[in-house]
């Protein structure tokens, strides 16, 4: 039928062939890339801020200059000054470093107590599965931040109460979608072929269930970091957190409420602007991170 | 010997995926159990290789019936089944390098000593070189993937195959290449076969022995069944 | 037939993926062939040999990270240089209709068939109207013989048959001359399989026009639909062959495709030695060499398709079916 057309277009065409190559769909990559690198670049300077400029800058953040209270943004003072004339710049970094450490530290402890849960409920299933997963829900079914509070409570005001507090309130998301994950592995054929293997339980469990999820489990720990930022702000503007002289990101905008009112916004402004710019590349990078580890992605380079 | 008596087994009691089936396989025998997909023949292989807790019915092995199922079963009996499945992709652990796929029941069963010589005869056996051993399993094709799958099934020697729909995704090529592979290893050892599918042609070909899903199961499935088509399970 | 332009010309089409580590695989390399009205190509080969490529290549469905290469040409628009918004707009559902590879995945799981078929013939057909709407939907489905009582079910009540015909009628709606189905019989049962590539070719057949593209590894199912097979090995065309010829007496004159047939459990059920190459590295001369019992010197340079076979020693034409093909 048409092969003539064929034998006709081929001999000539191998020698030129491979020459003009077109790529596809480069456009998409590229605001990929630079979503990638703003969020990077910005967790990098917070980290960086935060671990250099308390010992290398060797200024006092708790330095009371009450001749130059609330001072507006200038030269000396870029972020301005507070209402007893601390350096507004230095004590957001200080504060940041408390709210970060807090926050990593909190979200850590929340998603290993979480994936540990969840992965046990999971991976026993039947009648354990549902006690673990009720308990869960019982737990969810109280406000986190009135937990928190409770908890909180029970101790004097410093920063591993808020950890404490932190932690113990926020597993309950990890262990959900851990045990998801590894509810929706275990019926997979790759496990069949474990336990056929001989392979015990605990083998399944850790060798085959766990590396599965833990993808998801980091993602969800980056994740956890804003949110357990932003718990320890509320706590601390709360007056519940950490005590009002140690700069902590919460405690900096409750303390300028008051001046808010009398028009000097830098105050309240910067910390806010703190606590925000490390969420958002925080969000950036576990989004990217997650579009790494969907299926999808990795069909993408698959024939 | 190898006997599932009034077998009732399925995902959800109220509408069991396999009512009251009944097959034997003799030791050395190959049977091919031959049904219309989605007919519940995947369910029955699962519970045939003690993967799958039966609602209702027997398992008899060597005369013995079976008792306990997937972790509970004493594992030389899980062991003496090696179990093949239809989605090569679903059935190997995706960060697993395909020689630690093959080696894991090796590992798992506490004779890692053995796995550099093991591993290595069943590459030789079922066509994978060297370099293929070293990649995981999004790097190499379907057809490669399963033959690394048939492999981890006979590397702990055993005395039953369990065959779901082993080639159903496969080329002519790589199924009686597979194919071969079962029938060499069943005649070195007499090891009995249960091999599911819904290729008449190829089962007539491959076994001993063919049975038609509608006589192994005494309810007439189809009718049984509200839904035509289970979506949750290959 | 031979004086109608083909539907779809396709000519040195080639496709690479560029991996990390600058790393080429060769997917698809200097693809040529015509598909014609009123025809059904089908295109073998074993899994990973790159046909399911050259069908993504067709459609612009293709990740970021491949290049092409040559001219896939569906009337006079090259598919390979079109942009996105024209594959989109005037080309998929339009001019090129899909038939998936499993329609379960392929249909939206919360709709009606019903609903799903509306909302097609409203997007490529400009039907407007609830009542010409759902009269046109009855039509459609009637055209894939999807029976009407069954519209208003999920796709999950459908049965494997079904689910295949309510896919078939959703690719036929926008009255494309191109029918593409990528493996539309994996895993169905024989009988399914023979219902399914019947409707094809039905439809193919229905009007004079259309062409169908069928791409799978299913020997059996090609021999039953296809007017010419095309043979893939390692992401080039190695046979291109009538199909009466290649599936009947004379059989298929490429070493491999008479390998893939012999592989047959109706036929000697023997498989084709060794693993075929990577496509990341595929040697200079035959791909299919190291497997052959027929090489010579001559196959370490590489075959030109001359005829309808790739091969330096192909197995000899009979004479009088030769110049039929």
């Amino acid at each position: 039928m048409a092969d003539g057309t064929v034998e006709k277009a081929n001999p000539a065409e191998p020698a030129a062939a491979p020459t003009a190559w077109r790529s596809h769909g480069t456009a998409r990559r590229s605001t990929h890339t630079l979503r990638l690198r703003v969020s990077a670049a910005l967790v990098a300077v917070t980290v960086l801020a935060v671990l250099l400029v308390p010992p290398l800058v060797q200024l006092d953040q708790q330095a009371v200059d009450l001749a130059a209270k609330l001072e507006p943004p200038g030269w000396a003072h870029p972020f301005g000054t507070d209402d007893v004339g601390r350096d507004l710049l230095l004590r957001c970094v200080y504060g940041l470093r408390v709210s970060l450490l807090v926050g990593v530290v909190a979200a850590l402890t929340a998603t290993v107590i979480g994936t540990a849960v969840g992965a046990t409920a999971g991976a026993l299933g039947g009648w354990a599965d549902r006690a673990v997963m009720r308990l869960v829900d019982t737990l969810a079914s109280v406000p986190h931040l009135l937990l928190g509070v409770f908890i909180v409570a029970m101790f004097r005001p410093g920063v591993w109460p808020v950890v404490v507090s932190v932690g113990l309130t926020h597993w309950l998301s990890t262990a959900r979608i851990v045990r998801a994950e590894v509810l929706s592995l275990r019926s997979r054929p790759h496990i069949d072929a474990a336990v056929s293997g001989g392979a015990s339980r605990w083998r399944v469990t850790v060798r085959h269930l766990l590396p599965g999820v833990l993808p998801q489990a980091g993602l969800a720990a980056v994740l956890m970091v804003p949110h357990a930022m932003w718990h320890e702000s509320a706590l601390s503007f709360l007056g519940l957190g950490l005590p009002a002289h140690t700069a902590s990101l919460g405690t900096l905008i409750q303390s300028a409420r008051g001046s808010l009112l009398a028009g000097q916004w830098w105050p309240t402004l910067f910390p806010g602007l703190f606590l925000i710019i490390p969420t958002l590349a925080l969000a950036g990078l576990a989004g990217v991170w997650r579009e790494r580890i969907s299926p999808r992605r990795r069909s993408e380079l698959m024939l | 010997m190898l006997e599932l008596r009034a077998i009732t087994a399925g995902y959800d009691r109220r509408a069991p995926a396999v009512r009251d089936a009944s097959l034997t396989v003799a030791p050395g025998e190959a049977v091919g159990l031959l049904g219309p997909s989605g007919c519940g023949k995947s369910t029955l292989a699962r519970v045939a290789a003690l993967l799958h807790r039966p609602d209702a019915g027997t398992l008899l092995l060597d005369g013995t019936p079976v008792r306990r199922w997937r972790h509970r079963a004493p594992r030389e009996k899980r062991t003496a089944f090696g179990v093949v499945f239809q989605q090569p992709r679903l059935s190997a652990d995706p960060r697993l390098r395909l020689t630690d796929l093959i080696a894991e029941p090796l590992r798992a069963t506490g004779r890692r000593e053995a796995v550099p010589e093991r591993v290595a005869e069943l590459a030789g056996t079922v066509g994978l070189t060297p370099d293929l051993l070293t990649r995981r399993p999004h790097e190499v094709s379907d057809g490669q993937l399963q033959r690394a799958c048939l492999a981890r099934a006979l590397v702990l020697r055993p005395r039953w195959l369990i065959c779901d729909e082993m080639t159903a995704m496969l080329d002519a090529s790589t199924t009686a290449a597979l194919v071969a592979v079962v029938e060499d290893y069943r005649a070195s050892t007499g090891a009995g076969l249960l091999a599911v599918g819904h290729d008449q042609t190829l089962l007539h070909r491959w076994c001993d022995r063919t049975v038609h899903w509608d006589t192994v199961t005494s309810a007439p499935t189809g009718a049984a069944r509200p839904q035509p088509k289970r979506m949750s399970r290959p | 037939m031979t004086e109608r332009p083909p539907v779809l010309s396709v000519r040195g089409l080639s496709v690479r993926f560029l991996l990390p580590g600058g790393r080429r695989i060769a997917a698809v390399t200097d693809a040529h062939f015509d598909v014609a009205p009123g025809e059904c190509l089908a295109l073998i080969g074993e899994s990973g040999c790159g046909k399911s490529v050259l069908a993504s290549a067709l459609l612009g469905l293709l990740p970021a990270n491949a290049q092409t290469a040559g001219r896939a040409l569906l009337g006079d628009l090259d598919l390979l240089t079109a942009d996105e918004r024209t594959l989109a707009r005037t080309v998929r559902g339009r001019r090129i209709g899909l038939v998936p590879q499993s329609p379960a995945a392929h249909l939206t799981p919360v709709r009606t068939i019903r609903s799903q078929l509306e909302e097609t013939v409203a997007e490529l057909r400009g039907v407007r109207g609830r009542a010409a709407l759902r009269e046109a939907a009855e039509q459609a489905a009637e055209r894939a013989a999807f029976p009407p009582d069954h519209l208003d079910r999920h796709p999950h009540e459908l049965s494997g048959g079904l689910a295949q015909r309510a896919a078939t009628a959703l690719a036929l709606v926008g009255g494309a001359p191109l029918l593409l189905a990528d493996e539309p019989t994996t895993g169905l049962d024989r009988d399914l399989v023979d219902r399914t590539v019947d409707e094809l070719r039905r439809h193919v057949d229905a009007d004079g026009d259309r062409a169908l593209l069928m791409i799978t590894h299913d020997l059996a199912a090609a021999e039953r639909v296809a007017d010419r097979v095309a043979v893939m090995y390692a992401g080039r065309i190695v046979e291109l062959a009538d199909a009466q010829a290649f599936f009947g007496a004379q059989g298929p004159r490429h070493p491999y495709s008479r390998g893939l047939l012999e592989a047959l459990p109706d036929r000697a059920f023997t498989p084709i030695p060794g693993l075929p190459p990577e496509l990341g590295d595929l040697p200079d001369g035959c791909a299919f060499a190291p497997r052959c019992e027929r090489t010579t010197g001559a196959c370490t340079t590489l075959p030109l398709l001359t005829g309808s076979v790739a091969c330096h020693h192909p197995v000899p034409a009979v004479t009088s079916e030769d110049i039929r093909a």
